[in-house]
């Protein structure tokens, strides 16, 4: 564990802790709490995607199978028995992971579903899941789950002030879950799976295990996360439940912020959030998935790592603007804090969009550093080994 | 046993549809590589600019297709084009199509609102009416989507067994470079084959609009099933699909009519997880191994 970033969870923890505490001095309008609420559960949702999928390359659709059984058993539990909210979650969590897992053992033994075939056969576990729980009539019965107050201890605050806390102390988990794994066997394992499956097999990395481990944590999270969500629907249906928003968002958070870094998804999740926030709060409906949609081709067409590593090489040129645009709006226009941030957002997207070859000729020419020319690998070396 | 019978003829008729659909979606997939989500965004395109067409001159809606299979030819070379001058492939055509899924989805939504949008009774009188063999029915538009169906798959059949075009592109979907080093365009042939996707799409969009009531969304709920009727049937598989089709529509209104309608995806997706499970290459491919 590097010690910088585990001081950096603390830090980001304890000021956000206190940030609902915090709202007489910053004066900070109270839509913000769930606002941020919104950005931890998607935090959750794209970071634990990326647990089996952005380090193995196994692009699962099941994501919206482990939200929909993280949702329902949350919902059922609090509304039919009188079980403590707060303990549904990690029940939440632990279904959806014995169904990953199950998922998994079938699936994870057949050399010849990866790829598309993968992709499908997650889908189709979300449809038989989405129509299970439809014909159940102890869980919805096509009905729909209406989830009136519940109660949970008075130390959390009111309502938005508890789901910003609990969602907080998920979403850190998550993305300190995903640091862990990122940087231990188990996480080189599936980057070596993502190379290529049959070469690290030989080489003794136990891939059925690491898949199925990796494709269980990520069920877990996803599904923890998706029990505390469903206290913020409330009316609980499962053409909700199960559309293809959770699967899309969450691949397209993690595609935009980078797949291959465990800060990745959460930085895309932060963005896309945010964005689709500000478009919809504009009734601008229509824009908005013209541009998520958009997006999601100029992504994978022009940036397919993902903006995070462009972003740690362009970083103080990206802060410049950032600082620029947010002074142009305070200044200028106004309007609400998350909308200004969202064009911030797109500012700085655009810059990171610009192709690598166009950048270091036009502004990268102010911000790097004089270096030497690349140490090219010893040339002799290589062509006595070649012999 | 009356009811049985009748169901199962009915989901055999539509089984026409999806495969008609699945037609377009599983020569995309075996010869391009391309898994177009798209596919199903042109299809609800077609059946909005049917309804459209109906509504405003009140003829007939089939008479639709005079201009809307040119125009979807255009469309779906278009699209080729654009998945063939940034090579996208495999799972990036996936993501690629979906993003273009959801911005179709979008502009229908802006256009027609999300209203329910229905062709009106006297546009089409013969909607309600039925051919009856004994106390079975045998209804027009179904039968129609059934005998539009078999039509397009040996019309595809033949194109891709007895034409130099369609010879070539199977060769292309075999090896692109020796196929290559032979003479054969691939450019040229994968604008073709993009354009007679747009032109099944236009057909599928007809009786789409003929048979259902039109929703925005109402691409979603294809997806699903079609992408069943397409791996059951093989990729690539023309007549795969049209059996695959059939089946699938013959165990959804099976299961309807006998547990309940609710039941239908999951006996229909379970079908599907136990093929990719056991016989991922389709039920209709002799084992190759």
């Amino acid at each position: 564990m590097n010690r910088r970033v585990v001081a950096g969870f603390i830090i980001v923890g304890v000021l956000l802790a206190f940030f609902p505490e915090l709202d007489d001095v910053l004066g900070y309008p109270r839509f913000l709490l769930t606002f941020l609420y919104f950005v931890f559960f998607w935090i959750a949702q794209a970071t634990s995607w990326n647990m089996l999928t952005g380090y193995s390359g196994y692009f699962s659709f099941g994501q919206g199978a482990f939200y929909g059984v993280g949702v329902y058993t949350t919902a059922a539990l609090v509304t039919k028995t009188d079980l403590p909210f707060l303990l549904t979650l990690p029940i939440a969590g632990l279904l959806a992971a014995i169904l990953g897992l199950l998922v998994g053992f079938v699936v994870f033994r057949l050399r010849q579903l990866r790829g598309e075939l993968f992709a499908l056969l997650t889908l189709a576990v979300d449809f038989v899941v989405a129509s299970i729980i439809r014909n159940a009539d102890f869980i919805d019965g096509g009905q729909g789950i209406s989830i009136r107050r519940v109660p949970y201890p008075d130390f959390l605050g009111t309502f938005p002030e508890m789901m910003f806390r609990v969602g907080l102390v998920i979403a850190l988990l998550t993305v300190f879950a995903a640091y862990l794994i990122y940087n231990s066997r188990l996480g080189r394992g599936l980057f070596a799976i993502n190379d290529d499956e049959a070469v690290a097999e030989g080489l003794g990395v136990p891939t059925f295990r690491y898949k199925m481990i990796a494709f269980g944590l990520s069920a877990f999270f996803a599904g923890l996360a998706a029990g505390l969500h469903s206290i913020q629907i409330s009316y609980v249906t499962v053409e909700g439940v199960f559309s293809l928003t959770i699967p899309l968002f969450v691949i397209l958070m993690s595609l935009l912020g980078g797949r291959r870094h465990w800060l990745g998804p959460a930085i895309g999740a932060i963005i896309i959030y945010t964005l689709n926030d500000a478009f919809s709060d504009t009734n601008l409906q229509f824009l908005n998935e013209v541009v998520i949609g958009g997006l999601l081709i100029a992504i994978i067409l022009f940036v397919p790592e993902g903006i995070f590593d462009r972003l740690r090489s362009r970083l103080v040129p990206a802060l410049i603007l950032a600082a620029g645009v947010t002074v142009v709006q305070a200044v200028l226009i106004g309007g609400r804090i998350t909308g200004q941030a969202a064009v911030v957002m797109l500012a700085v997207i655009a810059l990171l969009v610009i192709p690598a070859r166009l950048y270091d000729r036009s502004i990268g020419r102010y911000f790097t550093r004089q270096q030497g020319p690349a140490e090219a690998l010893n040339p002799v070396a290589e062509s006595t080994t070649g012999e | 046993m009356q009811l049985i019978v009748q169901s199962m003829v009915s989901g055999l008729l539509t089984g026409g549809l999806y495969a008609i659909i699945a037609i377009g979606v599983t020569l995309n997939w075996g010869m391009m590589k391309v898994i177009n989500l798209a596919h199903f965004s042109l299809c609800f395109l077609a059946a909005y600019l049917t309804y459209q067409f109906t509504i405003s001159t009140g003829q007939d809606p089939f008479l639709s297709l005079l201009f809307t299979i040119p125009l979807f030819f255009v469309i779906g070379l278009a699209l080729q084009w654009f998945f063939e001058r940034f090579e996208i492939e495999h799972f990036m055509s996936l993501l690629v199509t979906f993003g273009m899924f959801v911005i179709f989805e979008s502009i229908m939504r802006e256009i027609w609102t999300a209203d329910l949008r229905n062709l009106p009774v006297d546009t089409v009188p013969y909607r309600a009416e039925s051919l009856w063999i004994g106390s079975i029915a045998l209804r027009i538009p179904q039968l129609g989507v059934f005998i539009a169906a078999v039509i397009v798959s040996i019309a595809t059949w033949l194109f891709l067994n007895r034409t130099y075009a369609g010879k070539a592109l199977r060769a292309i979907s075999q090896d692109r470079g020796v196929a290559g080093a032979f003479g054969v365009n691939h450019r040229r042939l994968a604008l073709l084959l993009g354009g007679i996707m747009g032109m099944y799409a236009a057909i599928a969009g007809v009786f789409i609009a003929v048979m259902f009531v039109l929703r925005p969304d109402g691409a979603t709920e294809f997806i699903g099933v079609v992408f069943a009727v397409v791996i059951l049937g093989g990729l690539g598989n023309t007549a795969g699909a049209f059996g695959a089709g059939v089946i699938v529509g013959v165990v959804q209104s099976l299961t309807a009519a006998t547990i309940g309608p609710g039941f239908s995806p999951l006996v229909t997706f379970s079908v599907l997880i136990l093929v990719l499970l056991f016989r991922p290459q389709g039920l209709f491919v002799r084992s190759s191994t």
